[in-house]
């Protein structure tokens, strides 16, 4: 579970700075040099293009899409999402130079593609056009230099799911802000279940949080990269959820696993710091619980505060070694832009539209019946628009949440503080950088 | 056959100049015989060179380079493989976890190897022994786990160790027994388990295939020298399937510190295993994850090192113990 959530994460949208923070000058020059010509498609040519992907119902627009365009048939190979196997599977093809022609790829791993050329920029076929059919800061995700690097398809505004009748039946009061989470964490636990569980593993969720507390883990400075993971808001993150932790207020289970999923079932655990997506999650694997659920604001760190955060949200990317890249670029703007594909991705549960129609937020309530009928997805579109749009990913961040990961399970295990872990992560990353030939500096 | 024998042995034999002429002869029997044996081995030579000795070049080779990029912030320059020297393996040794995880396989391999060889032997001896009824079945069944691949098994054992889920938890905590398969120390035993489940019954088929060898007039000398079943099995049959005991403890050494599958597996389900939790697993995660295929290499060289020289080490102990016997 761990660094690499399985089910339609979507990734943190965040980087609007990215292209101003950026002085990627050289990126797209570097990249053009590589690889031979582009071929073209002849008109009347049946071709084939392999997209690897492993969001729940991503066949169904693929399949409209075949059907529509009998001439560029797109072949879904599922990848597995556990623990980062789809990016390991990624990163070894593009080693072996086999890749397929398209894959789901989040936005903090582009960097980590970029480093290895893996993936195609799409500025030179045109794909700038294509700029306003998107949320702004979304399209920066992928946006380095002069180079545009994937098509943003959805994002992931963090929330927080509760039990309703539990919460109700405690007296409880839905928490707005993390000190009153505590509060109900520590009165749920006195009624004999957990409001929910630290996963030490989960970095994805672990970096939203940081991110809501106002952490900048990675900039750029010149042609230097910045890592802050030991920053102040991470710090105050990981002091509070080790107190939770100390406090026995949370379990220390993995999330959506087995043993997590029973909990919810049963009302052991009540609530879910989650995501826009986490809809999907629950009614697919609570479905006793309907009903009970609401969606509320994630909690704060000043009261009446508006800072939220993303986890998960990704884009479909096209590898450096794409057969006919123009054909792939279409396809990817069509999967994210046509009304009807995003209407068959929303049914599937991917999280929050990158593009900016095609839909309205009622679409998004996939399941309102589930939510007690509440006009869920509302909260979530409030999130979305207060995001911290300056936060942006640098490379290694699957590294990163690995370190992470190792950190927080050697903290539960032998008693040492979060901060701690942070402070060992921060000396890893910088050296993991520095190993991979980056120029890289402390954060100060 | 025999001519073979004796064309080798005459200009062997000491003492004795070899006539000219019965040396030709003898070559041109050992040319042929020699071209035939070349024929057989040649497949295998191609195969070991292919699938064991190239792997093994390539990841030395590899363990010897490392990646230097250009241009600005590293990303979309070019990328070029430059000689690192000794550093990814400096970089491998220097790295606590990487240390950790072989302490850790080291420790499981000093438990599970002997536990679960003595259940094998066990199981061997009491089904070959002569009253032993159902024998075909229970062979089959204690086989039977070996079948299940490492993956499946972990899964299927996943299940079984997961809080909430679990019946044994379940029943566990029903007669007031808190326990958790997966806790941090509990989750390396766990995996033991999953381990001795899977090859105790091949190992037993290995102990039993040596004790079918065991001749007949063996046992019936010991009977009639009024040997009981507790004296046969200790003093025939065990020293008897030395060489076999031999061979299984090699296979484990070596599965011991391969061990993959199973952590890998679990991990997902337990909080307590981490990515480097042995070296192997570690190997991956700087392979897959880290996408430092250099650093791994070298990593994948050591582990292999340290494999050669802990079944070497435990050939040699064994095999001069042989010899002050004889």
């Amino acid at each position: 579970m761990t660094s690499n959530p399985m089910h339609r994460r979507t990734v943190l949208g965040g980087a609007a700075a990215l292209a101003a923070g950026f002085a990627l000058a050289g990126c797209s020059d570097g990249g053009d040099g590589d690889g031979p010509a582009p071929e073209e498609r002849k008109k009347g040519q049946k071709i084939n293009l392999t997209f690897w992907s492993w969001v729940p119902g991503i066949d169904k627009p693929v399949d409209l899409w075949n059907r529509k365009n009998p001439e560029v048939q797109v072949k879904v190979e599922k990848v597995s999402a556990v623990n980062g196997e789809q990016y390991a599977k990624m990163h070894a093809a593009v080693k072996a130079g086999n890749p397929p022609d398209l894959g789901q790829i989040e936005f903090p791993v582009i960097p980590s593609f970029l480093l290895d050329n893996g993936l195609l920029d799409l500025a030179p076929l045109g794909a700038a056009r294509h700029k306003d059919k998107f949320f702004g800061w979304q399209w920066q995700q992928s946006v380095f230099g002069k180079g545009i690097y994937a098509v943003p398809q959805a994002s992931g505004p963090m929330g927080l799911f509760v039990r309703q009748d539990l919460f109700d039946k405690w007296g409880v009061q839905t928490p707005t802000t993390w000190d009153e989470y505590e509060a109900a964490a520590k009165t749920v636990r006195r009624n004999g279940a957990w409001i929910e569980t630290f996963a030490p593993t989960n970095g994805n969720r672990f970096s939203g949080l940081a991110w809501q507390a106002g952490a900048k883990w990675y900039a750029t400075h010149g042609d230097t990269w910045i890592v802050h993971i030991d920053d102040e808001p991470t710090r105050r993150v990981a002091d509070y959820w080790e107190s939770l932790v100390k406090q026995k207020l949370v379990k220390t289970i993995p999330d959506r696993q087995n043993a997590w999923y029973k909990d919810l079932q049963t009302g052991a655990i009540t609530a879910w710091v989650g995501a826009s997506w986490g809809d999907a999650l629950l009614v697919g694997n609570a479905p006793g619980t309907k009903g009970r659920w609401r969606a509320a604001p994630l909690p704060q760190w000043k009261p009446g505060g508006k800072d939220f955060a993303n986890w998960g949200g990704s884009t479909t990317a096209v590898f450096a070694k794409a057969s006919y890249p123009k054909d792939a670029l279409d396809f990817a703007v069509w999967l994210n832009t046509d009304p009807a594909s995003i209407a068959l991705l929303i049914d599937g549960g991917y999280g929050f539209p990158s593009a900016k129609k095609g839909y309205s937020t009622a679409d998004l309530d996939v399941d309102k019946a589930f939510f007690g009928g509440q006009e869920y997805s509302k909260i979530f579109a409030d999130a979305g628009a207060h995001v911290d749009t300056s936060w942006q990913w640098g490379p290694g961040v699957d590294t990163l949440y690995q370190r992470l990961g190792d950190a927080f399970t050697d903290a539960l295990a032998d008693g040492s503080s979060f901060r701690s872990a942070l402070a060992k992560v921060q000396g890893q990353t910088l050296a993991d950088l520095k190993g991979k030939g980056l120029k890289v500096e402390s954060g100060g | 056959m025999s001519r073979d024998t004796l064309s080798r042995a005459a200009p062997a034999a000491p003492g004795r100049p070899a006539p000219r002429r019965r040396p030709r002869r003898a070559t041109r029997t050992e040319a042929r015989n020699a071209r035939a044996a070349a024929c057989f081995v040649l497949p295998f030579l191609a195969l070991f060179g292919l699938c064991f000795l190239a792997p093994i070049g390539y990841a030395v080779h590899q363990s010897l380079y490392r990646t230097e990029r250009t241009g600005p912030l590293g990303l979309g320059g070019q990328e070029h493989e430059a000689f690192a020297g000794l550093a990814n393996y400096a970089h491998a040794l220097s790295d606590g976890q990487f240390l950790a995880g072989f302490g850790r396989v080291l420790l499981f391999g000093a438990v599970q190897i002997p536990l679960m060889l003595v259940l094998a032997t066990t199981l061997a001896l009491l089904l070959e022994s002569a009253s032993a009824r159902g024998v075909t079945f229970f062979r089959s069944a204690f086989f039977l786990p070996y079948g299940v691949p490492g993956v499946i098994a972990s899964i299927l054992w996943g299940f079984l160790y997961v809080p909430g889920i679990s019946p044994l938890v379940k029943i566990a905590g029903a007669l007031g027994w808190d326990v958790d398969f997966l806790s941090r120390g509990s989750v390396l035993w766990a995996i033991a388990n999953i381990v001795v489940w899977q090859f105790t019954g091949y190992n037993m088929l290995v102990l039993i295939a040596q004790l079918k060898a065991v001749p007949g007039e063996l046992y019936e000398a010991a009977r009639i020298d009024g040997a009981n079943a507790w004296q046969v099995a200790r003093h025939i049959k065990l020293p008897l399937i030395r060489p076999a005991l031999v061979l299984t403890t090699v296979f484990s050494i070596i599965g011991t510190l391969q061990l993959f599958a199973e952590p890998m597996v679990l991990r997902p389900l337990a909080s307590s295993i981490d990515s480097g939790f042995t070296p192997n697993l570690h190997a991956y995660s700087e392979a897959f994850v880290g996408n430092n295929p250099h650093v791994a290499a070298a990593e994948a060289v050591l582990l292999a090192l340290v494999a050669c020289g802990l079944s070497f080490g435990f050939l040699r102990l064994v095999g001069g113990r042989t010899k002050d016997r004889g």
